[in-house]
């Protein structure tokens, strides 16, 4: 009998040591992309400093067709900084390529090392000079000269590639702030190097302060404005709040936008698009998305995008499909679509589906499996899955292959959870009961 | 050495059979240091002295025919004889033996309880002796009362009593497929208040896990009155039930098959490899439960391939197994080799129901009684009033009384 | 001889009769008509309890337990050919009467399963279902008021009638009712 043994101790405790392997999450982030019709030049050109930097080296990293050549745009760029380790190390990337692609190799400036020496230098000098500066303001207690030093110092070790330290830099001019412009102005700095770092939800936080602050004054600047919901709708993508990004992004303002430090207008574009796409419903889709005048403006640099959109309104789901399809590699190198874009993708075609039958009684499967650029077997299984979640209310009748809306009995389905209702107070209040006894007796494992 | 106690038991009975009891006496006074010496044999020397039966009819005798006011003013003391009672029965490893206490131990409840909803720590040997004789009906009609009071035994009642209480109620209504009520028991068992951990209370967590999988198909929240010891320090101790618990939620019974070969050797030693297999199968029904929310028609085939069951004529075995427990509504078509899924046929509108309905509100509104019966008590509570109002003792009204009584 | 009782009652006072028994081991026939009750109540867990509980020397000298054991064990698995092939012996004549009950009460189960079940069902299946030779299904399924078809070989059972509503004392409800309404103000 299993009572035995159960009043000794275990020899041993229990084996808890699974090999740590299993767990562990294999990220697949490295999406390794072999065909793109991307325009590297006018691509970069789009951004300023480190976010030109990080997005070249991504496509670097994620497509060896343009390694070579985002790697050689990078290495020309970075020299327009102070950051000679990343001059350093970009440098011995392109070395390293095998000489199977001679060209790139064969071209390839020698190290400047004296490039570097006298850019270090100069760092280091300037850096001294501010430092002083600065502390000949603190030492007058001039504030604005201090928020000031505290930034310029901020923007040089941004310059040099230490964002931490510029992160600090700028953060300190906080207390020196005399003017809800200047809160404005900090808030931005600090939230320019908290993307950099990739730090949301410390992003997500100095938007609010700054919209708080603007939020006072009478006029406010469109430009920050729209900066502002970028840098929202960016941080809400990357954690993975499609509807919030959507929505931010739909806030920008077309003609105030200027961000090349962080994004393009067609960035905005395709990530309030798509987010838009994956979590709208038909209304608020046409409502917010299409007939927005604002947003037109920034779909017209992307007449693919735009497409999609309208095809998707149309219900036009297999051209929308495929068209997804093929813009979908160059997505893939978007430093901060690309781990979202296997999701996104799966919402809109769960919302596709459910929008494609949402007028229907029944549905004959294999008409909506051509409409879907799929097969009847793989459109029951999706199916299947969207009834599950309980995205769509239907049942599939998979002998006729016919997808039967269903209508939920309210009166059935009330009596049941009420009885399940009552037998879950029952349930808890007899344990509530015996407790209060347990603990009036001081029943306890000590 | 041996021998010579041998010789020493033979006299003992011989004279005791002869009624010699002078004799006797002058013997055993006599024998003290000799049996010092051979300690260690007593307890083999006690077991071949035949007093087993003597001292089942005295017990037997005593409780069926005590003074139940008697008694109930010694409980702790009762309670013990019964306890030792027990591990006495216990102690013969003989299932019939065991089955001889039950009837003892069921009166001997009868007798030390004021009212039948009242706990006390016998029920717990009443539960093992049930066990222990693989007689199970006679635990039920104590388990099946829901109890609102705990036997004051002396002013004590061991926790140890109430965990086993519970953890084998759990069991015996596990053995007779009361998954509902079984999980109830061990959940009572975990979310017993806990400074330490205890091996019932990690034993109840295991199957508490197992039971719930079985019924629900996931493990449900504990309530948040539970001690965080369990959260702490049982919980790391069930990993491998909590890998089989995971694996259970990707509702993919190779996943689970795999976790439970895996974990074998641990299921296999916690006697828990039974309920582990039920798993499996409630896996089975799971995932056709799951089909018949999706699906209104579904051939026989499709459905082994989407539930990974080996053959159509198995998926066809338990879809008529199923069926008969009322777990799904569903009707075979062997013609065309399909399964086509009702809803529920129940509508809500018979009378039948009504009056089921009926009772279900009737349990309902005699616990809120209950309560409102306890938060009465409560408000009456002199300490209670007093740390209400903030008044220190002097200032409430009649304060004397209270005074008198010693709070 | 007439099959044994097992009515709810029945069941109590032997299991009582065991439990009060000399020694904690009851007579052959205690066991045997425990055995039988719980079979005929198709309550295969308790049988199984008991099975486990009878000294081995009794299970010797009492085969048919045993026998008895190996229908509840194809009970539990609700193999229904396998429950007739077992019943299908020469059983003790004091058990015969309980063991045809036991085969019959199984055949009406199964034939409620089939109905509840089935909308259509192959002839062979159905004759092994509810132990019918194959040339007796038409004699069987008309019996039930179903229909069969020779051609397909198929069987089309009705689904079994819901079972009468118990009538409501409209009155008592009423103030049933009543009560509750006025408890809450």
């Amino acid at each position: 009998m299993p009572q035995q043994g159960i009043f000794q101790p275990l020899e041993e405790p229990m084996q808890v040591d699974a090999s740590p392997e299993e767990n562990e999450n294999v990220k697949d982030g490295h999406t390794i992309v072999e065909n793109t019709t991307l325009d590297l030049d006018s691509y970069a050109k789009q951004y300023e400093g480190i976010a030109r930097l990080n997005r070249l080296i991504f496509i670097a990293d994620h497509c060896p067709t343009l390694k070579v050549e985002a790697l050689r745009m990078a290495l020309a760029y970075v020299q327009t900084a102070h950051d000679t380790s990343l001059y350093q190390q970009i440098h011995r990337r392109l070395q390293e390529i095998p000489s199977t692609l001679p060209d790139a190799v064969a071209n390839l400036p020698p190290l400047d090392n004296q490039w570097i020496e006298m850019t270090i230098k100069k760092g280091q000098l300037k850096l001294e000079k501010l430092d002083t500066d600065l502390k000949n303001y603190k030492s007058n207690s001039i504030k604005e000269s201090i928020r000031r030093g505290n930034d310029d110092l901020g923007d040089h070790y941004l310059d040099m590639g230490d964002l931490c330290n510029a992160l600090k830099c700028y953060s300190r001019a906080r207390d020196y702030c005399t003017s809800p412009k200047h809160v404005v102005n900090m808030c931005l700095n600090v939230i320019k190097v908290s993307v950099y770092l990739e730090n949301w939800s410390h992003v997500i936080s100095y938007v609010q302060k700054a919209e708080s602050t603007t939020g006072r004054t009478e006029d406010v600047d469109p430009i920050v404005q729209t900066k502002l919901k970028c840098a929202a709708g960016l941080a809400d993508l990357a954690t993975g709040k499609y509807k919030a990004a959507a929505k931010n992004f739909l806030q920008a303002s077309f003609d105030n936008f200027n961000y090349p430090e962080l994004l393009s207008s067609s960035n905005v574009a395709t990530y309030g698009a798509l987010c838009a796409l994956a979590s709208f419903d038909r209304q608020e889709l046409q409502k917010n998305v299409i007939s927005s005048s604002s947003f037109k403006l920034f779909l017209e640099s992307d007449p693919q995008l735009r497409d999609i959109l309208h095809m998707f309104y149309q219900s036009k789901y297999d051209s929308c499909l495929t068209l997804l399809e093929k813009i979908k590699n160059n997505l893939l190198l978007d430093m901060y679509l690309a781990p979202h874009v296997n999701a996104l993708y799966i919402q809109i075609r769960n919302r596709a589906l459910c929008q494609y039958f949402s007028p229907y009684l029944s549905a004959d499967m294999h008409k909506m499996a051509e409409a879907f650029n799929t097969n009847v077997k793989d459109l029951e299984d999706e199916l299947m899955q969207l009834i599950l979640e309980g995205q769509i209310n239907a049942r599939i009748d998979s002998h006729n292959k016919i997808l039967y809306a269903k209508d939920i009995d309210q009166r059935s389905s009330t009596f049941e959870k009420s009885i399940a209702m009552g037998q879950e107070y029952e349930r808890r209040t007899k344990a509530l009961i015996l407790r209060s006894a347990m603990l009036k007796y001081q029943v306890q494992v000590k | 050495m041996a021998t010579s106690l041998e010789q020493y038991v033979g006299t003992v009975t011989h004279l005791s059979e002869q009624g010699n009891f002078l004799k006797l006496s002058e013997f055993i006074s006599k024998s003290a240091e000799f049996l010092a010496k051979n300690a260690s044999h007593l307890d083999n020397v006690i077991a071949s002295l035949d007093y087993f039966e003597t001292l089942y009819v005295q017990t037997q005798e005593f409780i069926f025919n005590c003074n139940g006011e008697h008694v109930r003013n010694a409980t702790s003391n009762f309670a013990d004889l019964c306890h030792k009672f027990t591990q006495y029965l216990m102690d013969t490893r003989q299932p019939a033996q065991a089955m001889r206490g039950i009837p003892i131990l069921i009166k001997a409840i009868n007798k030390i309880q004021l009212f039948p909803s009242q706990l006390t720590s016998i029920h717990s040997d009443l539960c093992k002796l049930c066990l222990q004789s693989k007689n199970l009906q006679p635990a039920l009609q104590f388990l099946n009362v829901d109890f609102v009071d705990i036997g004051n035994e002396g002013g004590h009642y061991d926790a140890k009593d109430f965990l086993l209480y519970y953890y084998y109620g759990g069991m015996i209504y596990t053995a007779l497929k009361s998954y509902d009520r079984a999980l109830y028991f061990f959940e009572v068992a975990i979310t017993t208040p806990s400074m330490a951990v205890s091996h019932i209370m990690m034993e109840a967590y295991k199957k508490y896990i197992l039971v719930a999988l079985i019924l629900h198909g996931k493990i449900p929240a504990l309530p948040k009155y539970t001690s965080q010891v369990v959260g702490k320090y049982i919980k790391p101790l069930c990993q491998p039930y909590y890998d089989l618990a995971t694996s259970y939620s990707t509702n993919d019974p190779n996943d689970l098959r795999m976790n439970v070969n895996k974990h074998s050797e641990v299921f296999t030693k916690d006697n828990n490899m039974g309920l582990v297999k039920q798993c499996i199968i409630s896996l089975y029904k799971k995932n056709i439960q799951r089909l018949t929310k999706t699906f209104l028609t579904l051939s026989l085939a499709d459905m082994a391939g989407r539930v990974q069951l080996p053959s159509p004529s198995e998926a066809e075995k338990y879809v008529l197994r199923m069926i008969e427990d009322g777990e799904i509504f569903a009707t075979i078509n062997q013609k065309d080799g399909m399964v086509e899924f009702h809803d529920n046929p129940e509508k809500y509108n018979s009378a039948h129901m009504l009056l089921q309905l009926n009772t279900e509100m009737q349990k309902c509104i005699a616990l809120d009684e209950k309560l409102q019966e306890m938060d009465r008590d409560i408000t009456v509570n002199s300490q209670y009033v007093q740390k209400c109002t903030g008044l220190h003792e002097e200032e409430i009204p009649g304060s004397s009384n209270i005074k008198g009584q010693g709070y | 001889m007439a099959a044994i009782a097992y009515d709810s009652e029945s069941v109590a006072e032997l299991e009582l009769q065991e439990l009060e028994s000399p020694g904690g081991i009851a007579a052959p026939n205690v066991y045997i008509n425990l055995m039988a009750m719980y079979l005929l109540r198709n309550d295969l867990c308790n049988a199984k309890f008991l099975w486990k509980r009878i000294p081995s020397s009794i299970k010797s000298s009492h085969p048919e337990l045993g026998h008895m054991w190996s229908v509840g064990q194809k009970m539990w698995q609700r193999d229904f050919p396998g429950i007739y092939e077992v019943l299908n012996r020469e059983w003790p004549e004091n058990l015969k009467p309980t063991m045809n009950a036991l085969h019959e009460s199984t055949r009406r189960r199964a034939i409620n399963l089939v109905s509840k079940a089935y909308s259509s069902i192959n002839m062979d299946t159905f004759a092994t279902l509810v132990s019918v030779p194959l040339a007796d299904v038409n004699k069987v399924a008309k019996a039930e008021g179903w229909t069969t078809d020779d051609d397909t070989k198929m069987v089309t059972p009705k689904k079994p009638e819901a079972p009468p509503d118990p009538c409501l004392p409209n009155e008592e409800h009423l103030s049933i009712l009543t009560d509750y309404i006025l408890k809450d103000s």
